[in-house]
């Protein structure tokens, strides 16, 4: 078992290492978050749309368009050079491949979530007040359950000639639970609900995230094995 | 048509690693059309063949890169397993690609791999292997500011790393220089210690059969022609090749 988990710290640590020398997808996802949380900020009419009613759903899509543009190139590193190849002769477990790399995609866009909501409570003038720390737990379930699916199907789709741009296709009618959960919680705890009201929509949250990491790990073979 | 590469084989007989009736498919395309062989301690094979014989596609199946759509790759008779990957310690892959991170360290590159063989005592090793392929110097370049040559000499420390006893090479010497191809040519010397097994796939004529105990040419997915290298004329084995391509084609 240790030997597992090993394995596993051994993709964790090389994706972060690699993503903190390139910047590549931290950066184009950060910038996104960013330019959309300004976008819908002018967009909005707010003589007949108050900011916070409709907050909740831009920051899961846009948690949701962002973080595409990133796990969607979980598999680019490991294409140069034949790197999967590598890892994939390995004894390493083809699970423990996949969760190292969810958890390497769920620390950048747990990372990004931060960015999202604090960008939004800026712009939006949200006052989350004593549920900043539930709505933290919200998006980094989100989070994870995204990271799940996505990097699974980030798998799938790199192997075909459409490549990321199949990934949306594959992976958003399978968010749709999570992001009427997610958006609907966040949207309460914004509206500083008590959180016993939405703690059954966290659980959900959480399970859906558990079930896509033990779907992940448990189909990953299959998409990767020639 | 001399077969010094035989097909049947036993745990007993010193076998180290055999092919059993491998094909592999790709929707209609036939890459490899039912090979066998079979390899003891020691052998090293040599298998030439032009563009498309499948070459790759056997190397990949010997290795446990991919799957045969049909037969068995045994290594010391068992069976190779995709649900368990203990064998996998027993084999090094080195192809035109070093599998290697452009980003991370020679250095860094070492070590992510030992981690995922397990590798007791890694640093030592590291520096060992290192210093066996002339890069001690650079493990803490980034592998982006590598020559090719150097990439393809610390993709040879990569794949040596866990001490194989079945090397699998897949076309090592493309787009070395001359210095770089006498720097693999020696580590490559090195694993003919008689107790390592290698099989080698190249378009390198002379390389090729240097290095070699057995082989072989596959054209369509066959082995059309298997020998052993006392008994050619390597002067002439030039001719002798396109022969046989010629007449499977």
């Amino acid at each position: 078992m240790s030997t597992y988990f090993r394995q596993l710290g051994a993709i964790v640590a090389k994706d972060l290492l690699l993503e903190l020398r390139s910047r590549d997808r931290i950066s184009s996802m950060g910038a996104f978050a960013v330019l959309a949380a300004v976008l819908f900020h002018f967009s909005l009419d707010t003589s007949t749309t108050r900011p916070q009613d409709v907050a909740a759903g831009l920051i899961w899509m846009t948690l949701i368009f962002g973080g595409l543009l990133g796990v969607g190139r979980t598999f680019h590193i490991e294409s140069q050079d034949g790197a999967m190849q590598g890892i994939l002769t390995s004894p390493a477990h083809k699970d423990a491949v996949f969760l190292g790399k969810t958890l390497a995609n769920f620390a950048l866009l747990f990372v990004v979530s931060l960015l999202v909501l604090g960008v939004f409570t800026l712009f939006f003038r949200l006052e989350l007040g004593a549920n900043v720390g539930w709505l933290v737990l919200v998006l980094g379930l989100g989070s994870l359950g995204f990271v799940a699916l996505g990097t699974l199907f980030a798998a799938v789709s790199s192997g075909t000639s459409m490549g990321e741009t199949l990934l949306p296709i594959l992976v958003f009618p399978l968010l749709v639970p999570m992001v009427v959960y997610g958006a609907g919680t966040t949207g309460r705890l914004i509206a500083a609900r008590p959180f016993s009201e939405v703690e059954g929509n966290v659980k959900l949250l959480g399970a859906f995230a558990l079930a896509a990491l033990a779907a992940g790990a448990v189909l990953f073979r299959y998409v990767v094995e020639e | 048509m001399p077969e010094t590469v035989p097909a049947a084989s036993s745990v007993e007989s010193g076998v180290v690693l055999e092919a059993r009736g491998l094909v592999r498919e790709y929707g209609p395309v036939v890459a490899v059309a039912g090979i066998d062989l079979s390899l003891a301690e020691g052998d090293s094979l040599t298998i030439f063949g032009p563009n498309g014989a499948g070459k790759s596609s056997l190397l990949g199946m010997l290795g446990g890169a991919m799957r045969p759509t049909r037969g068995a790759v045994l290594i010391r008779g068992q069976e190779i397993s995709f649900s368990d990957p203990r064998w996998r310690h027993r084999v090094g892959i080195l192809s035109h690609q070093g599998f290697l991170y452009d980003r991370l360290t020679a250095e860094e590159n070492l070590r992510f791999y030992g981690r995922l063989f397990d590798l007791p005592g890694l640093s030592e090793r590291i520096g060992e292997r290192l210093e066996r392929v002339g890069l001690a110097e650079r493990r803490t370049v980034q592998v982006r500011h590598l020559s090719h040559g150097m990439r393809q000499r610390l993709g040879l420390a990569r794949a040596l790393l866990h001490d194989p006893d079945i090397v699998l090479l897949d076309e090592p010497y493309t787009g070395l220089d001359p210095s770089a191809a006498a720097m693999l040519r020696d580590v490559l010397a090195e694993l003919r210690d008689g107790k390592r097994t290698v099989v080698m796939v190249t378009h390198n004529l002379k390389e090729g059969l240097e290095s070699a105990t057995h082989v072989a040419i596959q054209v369509a997915g066959r082995l059309a022609w298997r020998g052993s290298p006392s008994e050619l004329d390597s002067a002439d084995f030039g001719r002798q090749y396109h022969a046989v391509v010629e007449g499977e084609a």
